[in-house]
């Protein structure tokens, strides 16, 4: 029997929870993608990952800019460059002018993000960038709540500052989106395009302006979650390639093209890793493993439900 | 040749697509298979081609069941069958085509005798002359002979076509009709599905009536164009 | 009048070229390296473009298979005293074993789902190697003795030419044989290759087998040639250099993908002092290669160069007929 030391597996999952927001996030805007234009692209992490550089070069250019402010901006940088790389690239995939499409898909956004990759590297070097905290907590003391400006204390269980102000803003930017899916003219284009793009066409709809705009907005949350992050982490140009992989373990989890899966699932994952970190006696080899979690369920519900949690069956 | 159905069901979730199919084809017999929308006659044709495993019942050939086996053992044995889509290997040639399913089932035989036999039966469909273009540069039509070209290759005992005569003009249509009736006198059995009640009541010599997953009627054309229950079924749907 | 097969001049001249590489590149041995990674590249690229292009199973796992090769051989030299030699015949066959078992879970996997899959086998395989401190080295790496006792790249040149050739013309009987029109088969229509009786589950576990094992091969031979394996080889980057070589090549060419990677190995290092701007503009071509030319920039000119062949044979058949004719009456 391993020795489980209780409050340090707590704040492990509660690590976990609080990252597995913005893995969520992340992961809302592939399922976005997925639902609209049926491809996975290969390049998210790129875009989060461009979006703390944005965050962090914006906040350094402007002292005194909003940490919001700049995460809104930071979206926007990686909603143009999504728009503008789908209305290239992926516009003959949405005519269905494209041999092969599915290849196609694939490879031309994974080549995207190697573009992206080298871009920053050759732009900004491999040097890491770290950027203040965004919010200090307020210093309290309410039983056995305590609070300092860097840390949020449920008993023993820490929670970093940082982590939960992009927690917080991942689940405000989770509403925003569900809001905006469900509720306004936009959501209801995208949504009729993802079910049926003949039928959407003939009601008005134009699925070429809708794929561009889900692109878009799906790199736009890559983005965002890249900035809220930006200050949790040491910035290098290779950060998006865990994150990233980490947002497919949770589409396949949750079901391709399902936001409420993407959600849960993002959260399941964060908790597995906790869990799976905590559970392995030799604290090095347990970090190193951290990611090999989450990929070992992504196999197994590969092979057995590929369908995920609550994907549609095709 | 005994293809035996017996008893086929076959359940999505909860929608019933087969409910207690049933039929045996004797010899080289020349079936048509019809039905409304949604009748099943795809789905019937998927279990007997291995796609889908009936969820209760069996198919037999010669006495063996087949039903379970993979898609690519049931070919083997002498089921061939077309999509109702046309599905051509596209990016290989017309020549390529015709040897896929003669080199799978022949592995141990020569090539050179494929590529004559396949030089044959393409002069026959009247497209030698497109050997080595690519498939996916000829015609809507010219792919489905290529379709049927490929069937005999794989010269299986049972071919199966679903709906070969839907939205081909009249010169293609006389020549898949030709290549039925040769290829049955040849002594081989057809199941063809299609929508085209003129057509398929001159072509068939018996005719299988599907209707929510069950078979109303079998017998030969003419019983079967006065029997109440087709006439229902088809008047029903008018009706909608 | 007879006609110059140009097809013959231009292999046989690479052919002289390529065997000669070490005459004309005596004062510079950095070269010669140079041309021995290009070579192992050009084996990665060329057995990716038979898994992925011909077969069409798009995996992200071929640096995976390399690796397996090359730590296997590692580890079995370290543990039970294997010597390089029969540490890459047998890791060379471990890789065709974890192969067949990744073709095996794969079956059932298409598109997206196969290269999400097999991205993560990969990553998987990173992580364990960078973890295993105490077996693999971890981040430091595993360290190879040579495989040929010699201190000359000079024979490591002619090893891995000779490895290229060797598993370029297998792949080529390969791709003409059965199994490669059965490959294709499965590439353009799974199902209806079934309804016409291939074997989908042996041919495609079987693509797997064959190009991990020719993968691992050369990963083996190319780890006790540098002498040191990191899991950094792992990175997805690294994957995406092969898939950029056989996509800018031709990725439904064997040669082509051969070609590019040589070609790409080469201008990476000519462009030396321009540093990661030389990969930035390798990833632009990369995606404007697929936007804008599907078969790559160099199967065009290989398919171009054996249609004007083959058109000039046309010619010259009717040439010789037109004057047997002639001389006949």
């Amino acid at each position: 029997m391993v020795d489980i030391n209780l409050s340090f597996l707590l704040r492990l999952i509660a690590d976990g929870l609080l990252i597995g927001f913005i893995y969520a996030l992340m992961a809302m805007g592939l399922t976005l993608i997925f639902s609209v234009l049926r491809v996975v692209s290969f390049a998210h992490g790129e875009h989060y990952m461009i979006g703390g550089y944005a965050a962090y070069y914006l906040l350094e250019a402007f002292t005194g800019l909003h940490p919001l402010l700049a995460i809104l901006l930071a979206g926007t940088v990686t909603f143009t460059i999504g728009a503008i790389f789908e209305r290239i690239f992926l516009r003959p995939l949405a005519e269905e002018k494209v041999e092969r499409p599915g290849e196609y898909a694939i490879l031309v956004t994974f080549g995207l993000g190697f573009f992206l990759q080298y871009l920053t590297l050759a732009l900004i070097g491999p040097h890491p960038k770290k950027t203040a905290r965004y919010f200090d907590l307020p210093a309290f003391e309410l039983g056995p709540i305590t609070a300092t400006a860097a840390t949020l204390k449920l008993g023993t269980i820490p929670l970093s500052a940082t982590r939960l102000t992009a927690a917080v803003i991942a689940v405000l930017l989770m509403f925003v989106m569900l809001y905006v899916i469900h509720r306004t003219w936009l959501g209801r284009g995208l949504r009729a395009v993802s079910q049926d793009k003949q039928a959407a066409a003939v009601v008005g709809i134009n699925p070429l302006r809708m794929s561009t705009l889900a692109f878009g907005m799906g790199t736009m949350l890559a983005g965002m979650s890249g900035a809220a992050l930006v200050p949790a982490f040491a910035w290098v140009p290779a950060v998006g390639a865990p994150a990233a992989v980490k947002s497919y373990v949770i589409i396949v989890l949750g079901g391709m093209g399902s936001i409420p899966g993407a959600m849960l699932g993002g959260l399941i994952i964060g908790v597995v890793e906790a869990l799976g970190t905590g559970l392995l006696p030799d604290p090095n080899r347990a970090f190193a493993y951290r990611d090999a979690y989450g990929m070992l369920i992504f196999a197994l519900v590969l092979l057995l439900r590929p369908r995920g949690l609550f994907g549609r069956q095709e | 040749m005994e293809l035996d159905v017996r008893d086929v069901h076959l359940h999505f979730g909860g929608i019933r697509a087969l409910n207690g199919v049933s039929f045996t084809v004797r010899g080289p017999e020349l079936i048509g298979l019809i039905g409304p929308n949604g009748a099943g006659k795809t789905t019937l044709t998927n279990v007997i081609s291995g796609v889908y495993k009936p969820s209760k019942g069996a198919v037999y050939l010669n006495g063996e069941r087949i039903s379970g086996l993979p898609p690519y053992h049931i070919a083997r044995r002498g089921i061939g069958r077309t999509f109702q889509v046309t599905r051509a290997f596209r990016r290989m040639t017309v020549l390529e085509n015709m040897l896929v399913p003669a080199m799978a089932l022949h592995p141990a035989g020569r090539r050179q005798e494929f590529v004559e036999r396949a030089h044959e039966i393409l002069r026959f469909l009247t497209m030698d002359h497109l050997a080595l273009e690519y498939a996916r540069s000829l015609s809507g039509g010219q792919q489905k002979l290529l379709e049927l070209g490929r069937l005999l290759m794989l010269d299986p005992d049972v071919i199966i076509l679903d709906e070969p005569f839907a939205g081909v003009h009249p010169k293609l249509r006389e020549t898949i009709w030709e290549f039925i009736t040769t290829v049955h006198q040849q002594g081989k059995a057809f199941i063809i599905i299609s929508h085209d009640m003129e057509t398929i009541f001159t072509l068939s010599q018996r005719l299988l009536v599907l209707n929510f997953g069950q078979l109303i009627a079998d017998g030969p054309p003419e019983q079967v164009k006065e029997d109440p229950a087709v006439i229902e079924a088809y008047l029903g749907k008018e009706d909608e | 009048m007879k006609h110059v097969d140009w097809r013959w001049v231009l292999t046989g001249s690479a052919l002289a070229l390529a065997v000669s590489a070490p005459f004309l590149l005596s004062g510079y041995p950095y070269w010669l390296h140079v041309a021995i990674v290009a070579y192992f590249y050009a084996i990665l690229a060329s057995s990716w473009s038979l898994l992925a292009g011909h077969a069409g199973q798009f995996s992200f796992a071929h640096m995976a298979f390399m690796a397996i090769g090359a730590y296997g051989s590692g580890l079995m030299g370290k543990y039970w005293g294997t010597s390089p030699l029969t540490g890459i015949v047998l890791s060379t066959v471990l890789a065709g074993l974890v192969g067949l078992i990744i073709g095996v879970l794969c079956l059932r996997l298409k598109g997206a789902y196969l290269a999400l899959f097999t991205i993560a086998f990969s990553e998987v395989l990173r992580l364990t190697l960078n973890a295993e401190l105490d077996i693999t080295g971890g981040p430091n790496g595993l360290d190879l003795p040579p495989l040929l006792a010699t201190t000359s790249r000079v024979p490591y040149y002619y090893l891995m030419l000779t490895l290229l050739l060797v598993s370029l013309g297998f792949m080529y009987w390969l791709a003409g044989s059965r199994f490669g029109l059965f490959f294709r088969s499965i590439r353009e229509d799974e199902e209806a290759a079934a309804a016409m009786g291939v074997h989908i589950v042996r041919y495609k576990v079987l693509a797997f087998v064959i190009t991990a094992m020719i993968a691992g091969l050369a990963g083996g031979v190319e780890a006790h040639y540098i002498g040191l394996i990191t899991p950094n080889i792992l990175i997805l980057g690294q994957m995406s250099i092969v898939i950029a070589m056989a996509v800018i090549g031709g990725i439904e060419s064997l040669l082509g993908a051969a070609i590019g990677a040589i070609l790409i190995q080469f201008s990476l290092e000519l462009l030396r002092e321009l540093g990661n701007w030389r990969l930035v503009a390798f990833g632009l071509l990369l995606m404007l290669t697929l936007r804008f030319a599907r078969n790559g920039l160099i199967y065009p000119l290989i398919e171009r160069l054996v249609l004007y062949q083959a058109r000039r044979a046309v010619i010259e058949g009717r040439e010789q007929k037109a004057k047997q004719a002639g001389e006949g009456a």
